[in-house]
């Protein structure tokens, strides 16, 4: 087991944004988390990702118990993450942001420039490396967020909609680079809206709805969930299928 | 900066005593030139925390007065040479940084810079009330000279060039302190912290180390003032407008550039040295005017300074200059 969460929990004051959530994660698997907006999904991730500290639960990463830890010993760990909004580092040339991510486990300049010339290369930004990250339109600001978790030499990757808002195309770009990524050994935990993306990259998925999860599987089977697609589009749907 | 423009900056900097030395003003330009190197190095000490770490401090003043006050304070009441003050006043600066960054680290943005503020305003006033510090009137240093060790020149040229040395030392240490991954964790920092948390980047730690490297400094800049004007009060060394003049010195420049700060003082301490010939003592209410304005003309035309506007400019002259070789 490289990730284990339980009975995780966020309340923000009286609003329970998780309110217990369990995830398990092998290692070299691919887990996709989806459900509506505001189901809580966004919160679990920085929870696992060390950006908020759970108000109850407990977190274990490769047999360290992480659940109050600061997102810096995530990141040391070998947890990395993408944002919803990309966050790169906008005055600084897309070499430098990913050198950022490469310090952390090379200390010396030369090496940590090797190691972002590599990931660069393998992200398709290598062309770009000496632009400014202001440059890049939301496509190359996604995947320059991909690259600087790459560079700090992740076991497993949490991207929160990293494809969202990208052409088909695009869409089609990003899946490979996952899939990339996924056969240098590294585990991946996705959020997405795109079920395209989900039925093609994972096995399987957890459901989220108001906090909870509330049904998990092989991703095919999960999307006729009655439960899910109440979740998703009302409780009418949801009979009309049951139905029909 | 190209490696025969540095050399042409360098070459310039040394000669300049000498190139002036033949004008009918030769001590009042070598005295102001004095005052430029000492301004940049006090802007540019402020910029590695203000500047590359993207931290507001406007209470580097604390750091500058530890290091003015120890040198004359050994003195007066010991008669050591001042220069044995100079370290104490760095060990000073050194504890204060720690004791000060734990706390207002936690804050970020213009919480920080409030919190920079009132701690500095507390210890001027602090000082100021203290009798061993000499109070409100402030501390001397030796009349004249009882030996080398006193460092104290008749004229401003032996100044000049230490400060130079101690500028050359500054703008080297930022240099390396740019290509080292410091450089590039504070450049995160002061980008995003919360993307640079999740990139491993130990934010207050870094934070810290950038505040101990930019009190060293500072400090040190402090000391050079005292050893040259032999003289020290809480308005002079300890006042916000100490404070202040880091600041709008090294953002006019370019604040987190490696020649921002020396480049704003070149033009400040001249126009300040202006404006308190022309107008007498009278003129010295017309320093806070020159910084406010400098404070809104930044603001509104160019908040990275003076160097990202020649950035810009010489981007712009070379898009039109392709643009004119493939038309």
């Amino acid at each position: 087991m490289l990730l284990s969460a339980e009975k995780v929990a966020k309340h923000f004051g009286s609003f329970r944004a998780v309110a217990g959530a369990d995830l398990a994660v092998e290692e070299g698997e691919i887990v996709g988390l989806i459900g509506p907006n505001g189901a809580g999904k966004s919160t679990f991730f920085n929870c696992i990702a060390g950006d908020a500290a759970p108000t109850s639960g407990r977190i274990v990463f490769a047999g360290v118990d992480v659940t109050a830890a600061p997102a810096e010993r995530h990141a040391r760990l070998g947890i990395g993450r993408t944002f919803q909004v990309p966050a790169t580092f906008e005055d600084m040339t897309i070499l430098d942001n990913v050198m950022v991510g490469a310090f952390l486990r090379h200390k010396h300049r030369g090496e940590a420039r090797d190691r972002a010339l590599a990931v660069l290369e393998l992200t398709g930004l290598k062309e770009q490396a000496r632009q400014r990250a202001r440059s890049l339109g939301t496509p190359g600001r996604k995947r320059l967020e991909i690259a600087r978790v790459l560079a700090t030499g992740p076991r497993l990757m949490l991207l929160d909609e990293a494809l969202a808002g990208l052409t088909p195309g695009e869409v089609q770009r990003a899946i490979e680079l996952v899939r990339a990524i996924h056969a240098q050994g590294v585990t991946l935990v996705i959020v997405e809206h795109i079920m395209e993306v989900i039925l093609t990259l994972t096995r399987r998925v957890l459901v989220f709805n108001q906090g909870h999860v509330i049904a998990s599987g092989k991703p095919q089977d999960v999307v006729k969930d009655p439960a899910v697609i109440e979740a998703y589009l009302g409780r009418g749907h949801a009979q009309a299928k049951g139905s029909g | 900066m190209t490696r025969w423009g540095l050399l042409a900056l360098a070459a310039a900097l040394v000669a300049y005593p000498w190139l002036v030395a033949g004008s009918d003003s030769a001590a009042f330009l070598q005295d102001m030139g004095a005052l430029v190197l000492l301004a940049a190095i006090g802007a540019s000490a402020w910029n590695i925390v203000g500047g590359y770490a993207g931290q507001i401090s406007v209470g580097h003043a604390m750091f500058f007065g530890a290091g003015a006050y120890l040198p004359l304070l050994v003195y007066q009441h010991w008669q050591l040479p001042p220069l044995v003050g100079v370290p104490l006043g760095i060990a000073a600066s050194l504890v204060i940084a720690v004791l000060i960054g734990f706390p207002t680290f936690r804050l970020t943005g213009h919480y920080f810079s409030m919190a920079t503020i009132a701690v500095a305003e507390l210890v001027r006033i602090v000082v100021g009330n203290w009798d061993f510090l000499g109070a409100a009137i402030g501390l001397q240093g030796p009349a004249t000279a009882r030996g080398w060790y006193d460092v104290i020149f008749r004229s401003s040229v032996p100044y000049y060039y230490i400060f130079l040395a101690v500028l050359a030392l500054l703008i080297l240490a930022t240099w390396q302190m740019q290509r080292s991954r410091l450089g590039y964790y504070l450049g995160a920092i002061r980008a995003g912290e919360r993307a640079a948390r999740s990139l491993g980047v130990p934010v207050r730690r870094y934070k810290l180390y950038a505040l101990m490297l930019s009190a060293t400094f500072t400090s040190l800049a402090g000391s050079l003032y005292a050893l040259k004007t032999g003289f020290i009060d809480p308005d002079s060394g300890l006042g916000i407008l100490v404070s202040v003049q880091m600041i709008i010195t090294a953002a006019l420049g370019g604040a987190g550039t490696l020649f921002g700060p020396l480049l704003g003082a070149a033009i400040l301490v001249p126009l300040q040295t202006a404006t308190n010939t022309w107008l007498g003592g009278s003129g010295s209410g017309l320093t806070y005017i020159v910084y406010g304005g400098v404070i809104v003309l930044i603001a509104r035309f160019e908040p990275g300074g003076l160097v990202e506007l020649w950035h810009r400019l010489h981007a712009a002259r070379r898009r039109r200059l392709e643009m004119r070789h493939a038309a």
